[in-house]
């Protein structure tokens, strides 16, 4: 009866099933017996006083409107991958490669080539052959814009919308407008995240209460399987003995709730430690990938040196938004070619290839990927031209705020949809420039938040992701 | 002719045009306004050819001087504002740009000459040249110069919609002759004939909103009558209590004493009191029992402890410069420790506040120990600790320090958000740009010191302040020694130089040896009659001839380059010069690498002596210029405006303020302004900020903003009358905490009241004490204080200072946070990687000025406290503790004693076992186990002693599974009533009571209970 409530704003669909569940655990704990009396003298205060859990921090709120997204999957490609070697198919540059282009410096033709894929038609190189496969579900801007060229800058932008001031990250925003939907799960997770460049501030709650930042899963550079959510388990010393140990407590914690008269406070603990005695259980279980089939793993690249590890990370995200999870961010590094563009950046496109394109089918194959918004993107994107790196002429394209390509897929955008333009070159955007700002707004608004509307009261003003910028381009949405 | 053909053709149509659309497009009710346009649009068709006239020149665009003087440029002028320049102000402007809109736009003002000569956020709208004088070379630089004004103007551009402006009006350009007008206009200056309408919008808007109550000074105020009169303790009380009898309401009972002392110990010091001291003041039958208790906290040095800690998070301390470069600030912590001192000396707060702003500009006092000394020179690194992008540089990394320190300012001192007016006027508040850059001319002329190295994207290394005894002697001499070293690195780097050239030399030699050496043996055979080989031959000649060799790596050099070759050698006497210049090469690096063996030792011998060098400090000190600085427009530093003179607030008119001194930055001058009794703000906050940490909210509960967008005060009588106390009653915070926690109102039980909740759910009228959580540095000392591991001995210094000076993403996370029993306040704050503890319990961002804490209740802080290794690992020493307790006689009150319990892994010791969950209970939570509990807990740590096979230790790991489990309860990290020691069954409410509450809550919960509206 005690945490009913707590359940019911878990997993309003199935009140029923939650409470069967609390009572397996609750009335079979360790010297469950001896407690049963303090229980029943508890247990009138706590039943009423059930119902305020829901106005807990991370209690599921309603949109602003009807959502086309419910979950977000952030594929994030740090150092700013080469949009004219893989999304932005540029004529052009080929024609012209080794002439001098704008910024004195020779054009560097693209290294590999461009097909039309799908029905859409839309342009790829071949350094995606898997992801190519999945041309019609991806909605590819071609035109972004972000208001720096420096990583230390544009990692933050992208992340919090703000590079000037600690600002709260996008997961952040989204948890708060939305809440957790499952509670017996992080509702933001951010894998391998980078201590770079604003580390932990770029998945970091800022000025919005502390239980809307992420949730880390080891650090970047850590192979995934290493990394672990920590404080899941303890030693004990025999079987047990936890949940002895939970029992006691939230015994004595319903008596207290009885003699403050149903206190909220009081009520908040009692449901954050059912609930983490619940993450105990499934957290483990949903990063489990064992429970998969082989044909599942071999299709995320799982066992392949190259994919191996993305592979885990995409198959990790997925099971965890499959089980409610609100934001999920996957990172993979060295997307900075400022040399060596020739054989870095077919590694990386290999790492990230198979196991994304995988990703975006397993989740079209379980009804998820319409209301799974998929964004991969870096912080930036590069240059038409070579680099000059120590008086040398290197394979390398430098940065490139003005114009540059990310994508979009499920979660209600327009799959097949190449939006927006560079110019012939892929300089800057000039047909439909989609700003950072924009895209924040954009995938807000699938989420049914309206950007302007979600704000918080902070130094004396409203603030909000777009600070005080965003259009949301509705072109992009179904 | 011609020219007057074409004037005509555009001025007529224009002109009929505009008589047209006024006739047919009335503005909206405004009758008066309609029939005066459509005259004008029929004089201008009656009047056609005398204006034809006057215009010709102008539409020509023609402006000559030497055609009228300056008087008749603006009569010009003043026609053409007539006939098109005011008609589109009024229509098209008006609406979003004078005193009668909405919301002024932009800030902009265009319905009074003055509004349009300001112009608006983004500076003035009108470039004007001023037309003097009517010589021919200044008519016709001012011609192109006009030309070049009007174009430029912010008007004009935005009127053509010009790129990357807003295009105005906004739904539709206007037409190019009406454009034409505006840019001839302005040409002529601009001139506006309307008479002025007095103050403008925004100065009108200035005033009202001086009004707030924020603004005005505080009084204190008689306590006013109550019905209850024996009830009051105090003024505060009487304050509290006429509020409740105003809402039908009532407080409800005292405290009991164990609760009381609870909430003192851990208010007041921050750690939990043992039951010793728990037994000693309810025991305690003196009527000033609770008073010497108070005082005797107020006294220890742990109450320091736990105040700094308030304040550090209004002032952001941290000990990294976090931002997208995170550096570590080595030398932050004395900040943390004056902070400490100050308030465990009860260093005025006036005095606090100066020294924080311009300690290092405050005046010697004749009798100033050392120690007062330096403590004030360490106080404004508070300047100096911000959050800062060392990777930028000049302006930009200048004004991002200035940004933050008016940010930190502000709201520390004043609760008010300055930095919103950084860009624009406040949205809200009276404060206008032009304080804002009042201020950053202040901030500008101070350079703070925080120290760092230049490093990889540190571009910005300063001084720091050594400190310690003979912190500066040391400082002198280890600086000294420094050049001493840079000295004898002098001579060693250059032999170092010549060393390698000479190497080089030797190498070349090498070669040109075994070159010659080849060429001599490939003669050698064609000749034949010589046996010797070349080697061997070399060491022997040279052996024989014990040649000098000149050490002279340039003549060896220059010899390779071919002068020591001539053509008539023969490969052998190549050969034996090649030899002779080889040998001459060896013996050379040989000399230099004796002559270099010295200097190098007397470097590293140097180096191997360093003296010790002081511990630093951050801290701040002005500028060699000291100066003003302009507007930033739109708060873009590449924008300037015009210059404003260092100052402070212009709301807040302090009649004892004196004006900054242009010699100096400003910053004591400011910071005299900051606490002056005059000052409306700096004491409300300040007795806001106390109560916030005495009951969990503020009586103004936005606590670091007072401004119009602030919460108002429930009991603004209280808040003024306090305010007025702790001036007057020089500024003492321990005073002020006193009189708050001797009061009635702080001692009231937390006892629930079926009419109270229902009128005031969330109790902003303190009918009772607010169950409130204690904070993670509270939380965590007091696991320690139970485990016995807490070490109370201040640490020296900071982990950090032991890192050094480096880039936080390079150090091993575990350095960051090494393992320490010392108090929490004394754990590295480095920005962005605090302890993981902290990170769940709701610590706020270091980055961020945060007066008040949010306190969430989530499941990573249930698994942290029933899973850590941290817990485990004192729930063990807890649990050995308890067990050490046990061993030896001990009295336990409440619940009987014990005699000789000796051991408990016998499950027969069953009173023993009783009462170590009693002094368990003790420890955490400040009172005895009720029966059930006492049943309970033996129930989960009996299976565990009674293990088959047994457990190892297994007594400790069973306590330990008690203490787990006390760690984790409610009642352990809130401060809740204690119920009294008798009472072995918890008292039920009464169900209709209970019915009651639990409504009252829900509507609480759903934010609509009935007092919520009229309680601000």
């Amino acid at each position: 009866v005690h945490a009913l409530g707590a359940h019911q704003s878990a997993a309003p669909a199935d009140p029923a099933l939650s409470r069967r569940e609390w009572l397996k655990l609750g009335s079979c704990g360790f010297g469950s017996l001896a407690l049963a009396s303090l229980a029943a003298n508890s247990a009138a205060a706590s039943s009423s006083a059930a119902s305020f859990s829901a106005a807990g921090p991370l209690a599921p709120r309603s949109p602003h409107f009807p959502a086309k997204a419910k979950r977000v999957i952030f594929l994030f490609m740090n150092g700013g991958p080469s949009q004219h070697d893989t999304l932005d198919y540029k004529p052009q540059l080929y024609a012209d490669g080794g002439k001098t282009g704008k910024n004195k410096q020779k054009l560097l033709a693209p290294l590999w080539s461009f097909s039309q894929y799908g029905q859409s038609g839309l342009w790829i190189s071949e350094l995606f052959p898997h992801l190519a496969k999945q041309a019609d579900r991806l909605c590819v801007i071609n035109s972004m814009q972000t208001d720096s060229r420096a990583h230390p800058l544009a990692t933050p932008l992208l992340h919090t919308g703000s590079f000037q001031s600690v600002r709260p990250s996008m997961g952040a925003w989204v948890l708060y407008g939305l809440g957790n939907p499952n509670a017996n799960l992080p509702g933001y997770i951010t894998v391998k995240p980078t201590r770079t460049f604003g580390g932990p501030s770029n998945y970091g709650s800022a000025f919005l209460p502390s239980a809307y930042q992420a949730t880390r899963i080891g650090w970047e550079g850590q192979p995934v399987k290493d990394a672990k959510l920590s404080h899941l388990s303890s030693q004990e010393v025999m079987p047990g003995v936890s949940q002895g140990v939970l029992d006691l407590t939230q015994t004595m914690n319903r008596q207290l709730l009885q003699r403050t008269a149903g206190d909220p406070d009081i009520q908040g603990v009692i449901d954050a430690l059912d609930l983490s005695a619940h993450m105990e259980h499934s957290v483990p279980e949903v990063l489990d990938l064992t429970r998969e089939s082989a044909s599942t793993l071999a299709m995320y690249g799982i066992g392949k040196e190259r994919t191996d590890d993305f592979g885990r990370q995409c198959l990790m995200a997925r099971r965890l938004v499959e089980a409610g999870v609100r934001f999920v961010e996957l990172a993979n590094r060295g997307w900075d070619q400022h040399s060596a563009l020739d054989t870095i950046l077919p590694k990386r496109c290999q790492e990230v290839d198979q196991p994304i394109a995988a990703l975006l089918t397993d989740l079209q194959q379980r009804g998820m990927l319409d209301d799974t918004l998929v964004f991969w993107g870096g912080e930036f994107g590069r240059q038409p031209e070579t680099q000059i790196l120590s008086g040398k002429v290197a394979l390398g394209r430098d940065h490139n705020a003005t114009g540059y390509t990310v994508w979009l897929a499920g979660g209600g955008v327009r799959g097949g949809l190449a939006y927006g333009a560079t110019d012939e070159y892929g300089y800057e955007a000039v047909e439909n420039p989609v700003h950072l700002h924009d895209l924040h707004a954009t995938m807000l608004h699938l989420l049914g938040l309206d950007h302007l509307r979600l704000t918080f009261r902070y130094a004396g003003r409203d603030f909000r992701l777009t600070d005080v910028y965003g259009n949301v381009v509705h072109d992009l949405v179904a | 002719l011609g020219i007057l053909d074409k004037v005509l053709s555009t001025v007529d149509i224009q002109k009929m045009r505009y008589a047209i659309n006024a006739f047919f497009y009335p503005p909206q009710g405004d009758l008066a306004m309609w029939i005066r346009r459509c005259l004008t649009g029929r004089l201008n068709l009656t009047c056609l050819g005398l204006a034809l006239l006057a215009y010709a020149p102008l539409r020509a665009a023609q402006p000559q001087t030497q055609a009228g003087s300056p008087q008749g440029a603006r009569q010009r002028g003043i026609e053409l504002f007539e006939k098109y320049i005011r008609p589109v102000l009024v229509d098209k402007c008006y609406e979003c740009h004078s005193k009668s809109a909405e919301t002024i736009e932009a800030g902009l003002e265009l319905d009074s000459p003055a509004g349009l000569t300001r112009g608006g956020d983004s500076g003035p709208v009108i470039n004007r040249l001023e037309i003097s004088g009517n010589s021919q070379q200044n008519a016709t630089a001012a011609k192109s110069g006009q030309a070049n004004q009007a174009t430029s103007s912010l008007l004009l551009r935005v009127l053509r919609h010009e790129d990357g402006l807003p295009s105005m009006p906004p739904d539709e350009k206007l037409s190019e002759e009406i454009l034409r007008a505006f840019q001839q206009w302005i040409q002529l200056g601009a001139p506006d004939p309307r008479e002025s309408t007095g103050v403008s919008a925004a100065q009108l808007q200035f005033e009202r909103r001086r009004q707030h109550w924020a603004f005005q000074l505080p009084l204190a105020a008689d306590p006013p009558a109550v019905e209850q009169a024996d009830w009051p303790r105090s003024p505060i009380d009487t304050f509290i209590l006429a509020r409740l009898e105003s809402q039908g309401l009532h407080p409800v009972h005292d405290a009991n004493r164990a609760t009381l002392v609870r909430r003192l110990y851990f208010d007041l010091i921050g750690l939990p009191p043992t039951p010793e001291q728990v037994r000693e003041v309810v025991e305690d039958t003196a009527p000033n029992a609770v008073t010497k208790l108070v005082d005797r906290l107020l006294a220890s040095s742990r109450f320091g402890e736990r105040w700094a800690r308030h304040w550090l998070d209004v002032v952001r301390f941290a000990e990294s410069s976090g931002k997208e470069f995170n550096f570590t600030y080595p030398h932050a912590w004395p900040y943390r420790d004056y902070v400490i001192d100050a308030l465990n000396h009860d260093k005025p707060y006036d005095q606090f506040v100066v020294e924080q702003i311009a300690g290092d500009l405050l005046p010697a006092e004749p009798y100033e120990s050392a120690a007062d000394r330096e403590a004030r020179l360490i106080a404004p690194s508070m300047l100096a600790f911000g959050p800062k992008r060392h990777n930028s540089g000049g302006m930009d990394f200048r004004m991002g320090i200035v940004d933050d320190q008016i940010d930190v300012t502000c709201r520390a001192f004043l609760g008010l958000t300055v930095a919103c007016a950084k860009c624009h006027d406040h949205k809200f508040d009276p404060i206008p740009t032009k304080d804002y850059y009042a201020l950053a001319g202040i901030f500008l002329s101070t350079e703070p010191l925080y120290g760092t190295i230049k490093q990889k994207y540190s571009n910005n290394p300063t001084d720091l302040l050594p400190i310690g005894p003979n912190g500066a002697t040391l400082h002198a001499a280890a600086s000294a020694y420094e050049k001493k070293i840079v000295a004898a690195e002098k001579p060693w780097k250059a032999k170092q130089e010549e060393l390698k050239k000479a190497e080089a030399a030797l190498k070349a030699a090498t070669l040109q040896k075994k070159e010659a050496a080849k060429k001599a043996s490939a003669d050698k055979k064609g000749t034949s009659d010589k046996k010797e080989t070349g080697e061997p031959n070399t060491e022997k000649r040279l052996a024989q001839t014990g040649q000098p060799v000149q050490p002279n790596g340039k003549k060896l050099a220059a010899g390779k380059s071919g002068v020591t070759k001539p053509a008539d050698q023969t490969p052998q006497q190549a050969f034996d010069a090649a030899v002779a210049q080889l040998a001459a090469a060896g013996a050379l690096v040989t000399k230099l690498k004796g002559e270099l063996a010295p200097l190098q030792t007397a470097v590293e011998t140097l180096k191997k002596h360093r003296p010790p060098r002081p511990p630093y400090a951050m801290s701040a000190r002005d500028r060699a210029k000291p100066a003003d600085t302009k507007i930033a427009i739109r708060g873009d530093f590449r924008k300037p405006g015009a210059t404003v003179p260092r100052g402070f607030l212009s709301a807040l008119e302090v009649a004892d303020a004196a004006a900054v001194n242009p010699a100096h930055s400003g910053r004591l001058e400011l910071a005299r302004w900051l606490t002056s009794t005059q000052n409306p703000l700096p004491a409300r906050v300040m007795v806001n900020r106390i109560w916030y940490h005495l009951f969990g909210r503020g009586l103004v509960e936005s606590v670091d903003n007072f401004g119009l967008m602030g919460k108002k005060p429930s009991h603004p009588q209280l808040l003024d009358t306090l305010a007025v106390q702790f001036s007057r009653d020089g500024w003492s915070v321990k005073q002020m905490i006193r009189s708050i926690v001797l009061s009635r109102t702080y001692q009231l039980s937390s006892q629930v009241d079926a009419t109270c909740m229902e009128r005031d759910p969330d109790n902003r009228l303190l009918w009772r004490a607010t169950p409130r959580r204690l904070s993670v540095e509270v939380i965590r000392d007091a696991i320690l204080a139970v485990s016995g591991q807490l070490d109370l001995e201040p640490p020296q210094g900071s982990p950090v200072t032991a890192l050094g000076d480096q880039m936080v993403r390079g150090v091993d996370p575990g350095k960051l946070q090494p393992p320490s029993n010392h108090r929490s306040i004394y754990l590295p704050v480095v920005r962005d990687y605090l302890p993981d503890l902290f990170d769940r319990f709701d610590f706020p961002s270091p980055s961020l000025v945060s007066g008040r804490r949010t306190v969430t209740n989530v499941p990573a802080q249930a698994l942290y406290l029933r899973n850590s290794p941290f817990v485990a690992e004192q729930a063990l020493h807890a649990a050995r503790r308890l067990l050490a307790t046990g061993k030896t006689p001990a009295k336990v009150t409440g619940q009987g004693t014990v005699k000789g319990a000796k051991s408990v892994k016998s499950p027969a010791d069953a009173i023993a076992s009783r009462a170590l969950v009693n002094r368990a209970m003790r420890w955490t939570l400040a009172r005895p186990a009720t029966e059930a509990e006492n049943q309970a807990a033996l129930a989960l740590v009996r299976p565990i002693l009674n293990a088959k096979p047994p457990i190892k230790n297994g007594a400790e790991a069973a306590w330990a599974t008690l203490f787990r489990a006390l760690f984790a309860t409610a009642e352990f990290r809130y401060l809740v009533d204690i119920e009294p020691a008798t009472t072995t069954t918890p008292q039920a409410t009464p169900i209709t009571d209970a019915a009651k509450i639990n409504g009252a809550m829900h509507l609480a919960a759903n934010r609509s209970a009935s007092l919520r509206e009229e309680i601000p």
